[in-house]
């Protein structure tokens, strides 16, 4: 459903992408790991339209996405949770979910979205007028996935979603990321945690040096010593 | 005394009507684009002109004149994000800005202005007042169209608060504030966020412009010490903070109204600007601190 094919992206003049491909399919989870540096949220970016790709295409469900704008992106039914979560912290639980379907047009619609939220998220109904940024670290970054929710999206790109969370909470939120592959959401994964990832991932893609190092199934790179040890400096074991 | 000082406590509510437009139209700006409109006195004068042309030069009654020199207004705002501010954004691409767009809002001041000069000239062009007539106090004489300047800046205000609180492109106004990236990740063009918020923002100084035009006169520079005065309540206020911006506006007209009756005018304008570097040297966050809107 998703195909980025050899992606060249960066900063200005800087290219941190170097002919980057990788491939998501209808229902997958699949994980983007490597080292700091390796260019893991250049490519997440690029995909999502925050940066514009110097050469190469992406794809989604045959649509050309390469040179369009995030709000036109994700209005093709893709959810985007920054590293962060990127909720709006000054704004309350429900105005956070109420903007995730800015762009049904009809608050009608949305409303509707939001009401099958809550029944999923309980906690969230309980905070609706609670101001999201009062809220725990593992509660905003629940909250960011849950407000990509409202649109019934295909595909959720995933920044670092265990980032700077207790092992409780990232056990939470990897929790709710398997619920929804269940119902058939497709999942693009950037992590650092990758032991996490490869739990939950079906495929993993490895980045080194913003190029392709390996791609292949979790069972496959957690069997391989050599490759973890090369691309992801843990030790073997 | 008393007497006196309810007579300038009035005056100061109707200067804090216009300074509240003016004011909040600033913040708002600056609050979601991270700029700050040097030209904003300049829709201010756009404002009454227009009124000018529709209510002396068409005849239009007041209040369709009003309505209509506002919405002049706002359509001139509409234009500032496309043509001046997203070109000079999309040279920069990732580079700092710095402070090219106060040089390029001041060059827009600057350019208002003189345009505005070289099309009407210099005269003080004098716009009958929407309501004649007035309220005997007694002890004061409070016109009409006083009454009028604090009642509808009252309501647009409200207006405005209601429409960034609930309604959708509102929301969409204050997503952006707080976190653009995010809100472009829910759907939100950023670029037409960006253009609503400067005709938002300029129809607020057009209409306080309009609205003042029958008490003061108009003409090309009208608007400029509103300008810098509107600085001082901003950061009084907190910068980015509207409701701030609000309180501030009517704490310096009210203070500005009375100070007349113990500091000799002549130095009303330095006692406004000291008291701003102080607050800034004392509380940098103003008085009610940085609040996205």
């Amino acid at each position: 459903m998703l195909s980025v094919e050899d992606v060249s992206a960066g900063y200005g003049r800087l290219e941190i992408l170097h002919k980057v491909s990788l491939e998501v399919a209808p229902g997958e989870i699949v994980g983007i790991i490597g080292p700091n540096g390796a260019g893991k949220s250049t490519l997440l970016k690029t995909i999502f339209g925050y940066l514009p790709p110097f050469e190469g295409s992406v794809r989604f469900e045959g649509a050309m996405l390469a040179g369009q704008s995030p709000d036109r992106i994700m209005r093709r039914g893709i959810g985007y949770v920054a590293q962060a979560g990127g909720i709006f912290a000054d704004m309350t639980v429900h105005e956070n979910l109420v903007l995730g379907g800015y762009s049904l047009g009809s608050s009608r619609a949305a409303a509707r979205s939001i009401e099958k939220i809550y029944d999923q998220f309980p906690r969230f109904r309980e905070r609706a007028r609670q101001r999201a940024g009062s809220m725990s670290g593992g509660e905003q970054r629940a909250l960011a996935v849950a407000r990509t929710l409202v649109i019934e999206p295909r595909l959720i790109i995933l920044d670092e979603p265990s980032a700077a969370l207790s092992p409780r909470f990232i056990d939470e939120i990897y929790g709710t990321l398997a619920d929804l592959n269940k119902s058939g959401i497709a999942l693009l994964i950037v992590e650092q945690n990758v032991r996490r990832i490869l739990d939950s991932a079906h495929r993993v893609v490895v980045l080194d040096m913003g190029r392709n190092a390996f791609a292949g199934a979790s069972e496959e790179l957690r069997q391989s010593d050599r490759i973890r040890k090369l691309y992801l400096g843990e030790d073997a074991g | 005394m008393v007497e006196e000082i309810l007579e300038f406590l009035i005056l100061g509510f109707v200067l804090g009507g216009i300074y509240a437009l003016f004011a909040v139209g600033i913040t708002l700006i600056f609050g979601v684009l991270d700029i700050i409109n040097v030209a904003h006195g300049e829709f201010f004068a756009l404002g009454g002109y227009a009124l000018y042309i529709a209510m002396v030069v068409l005849g239009l009654p007041p209040a369709v004149g009003l309505v209509l020199s506002t919405a002049a207004v706002f359509c001139f705002g509409l234009l500032v994000y496309p043509l001046l501010i997203a070109p000079l954004k999309k040279r920069l691409g990732r580079r700092a800005p710095g402070p090219l767009f106060l040089v390029l809002t001041l060059g827009l001041s600057a350019l208002m202005q003189n345009s505005m000069l070289a099309v009407a000239g210099g005269e003080y062009l004098k716009v009958p007042p929407a309501m004649t007539g007035g309220i005997d106090l007694e002890f004061t004489y409070v016109s009409n169209q006083r009454v009028l300047i604090v009642v509808v800046a009252g309501l647009t205000l409200l207006a405005l608060f209601l429409f960034l609180r609930f309604h959708r492109q509102g929301m969409a106004i204050r997503a952006v504030a707080q976190n653009p990236a995010a809100a472009q990740s829910v759907g939100i063009p950023l670029g037409r966020v960006f253009t609503l918020t400067l005709g938002l923002g300029c129809a607020l100084a057009g209409l306080g412009g309009g609205l003042i035009a029958p008490l003061f006169s108009v003409y090309p520079a009208v608007g400029f010490t509103l300008t810098i005065k509107a600085f001082a309540i901003t950061i009084l206020g907190g910068l980015g903070n509207l409701l701030g911006a609000f309180v501030a506006s009517i704490i310096v007209a009210i203070v500005e109204a009375l100070s007349v009756l113990v500091i000799p005018s002549e130095w009303q304008n330095a006692i406004a600007f000291g008291t701003m570097i102080l607050v800034l040297l004392v509380r940098p966050s103003g008085l009610f601190g940085k609040k996205q809107p």
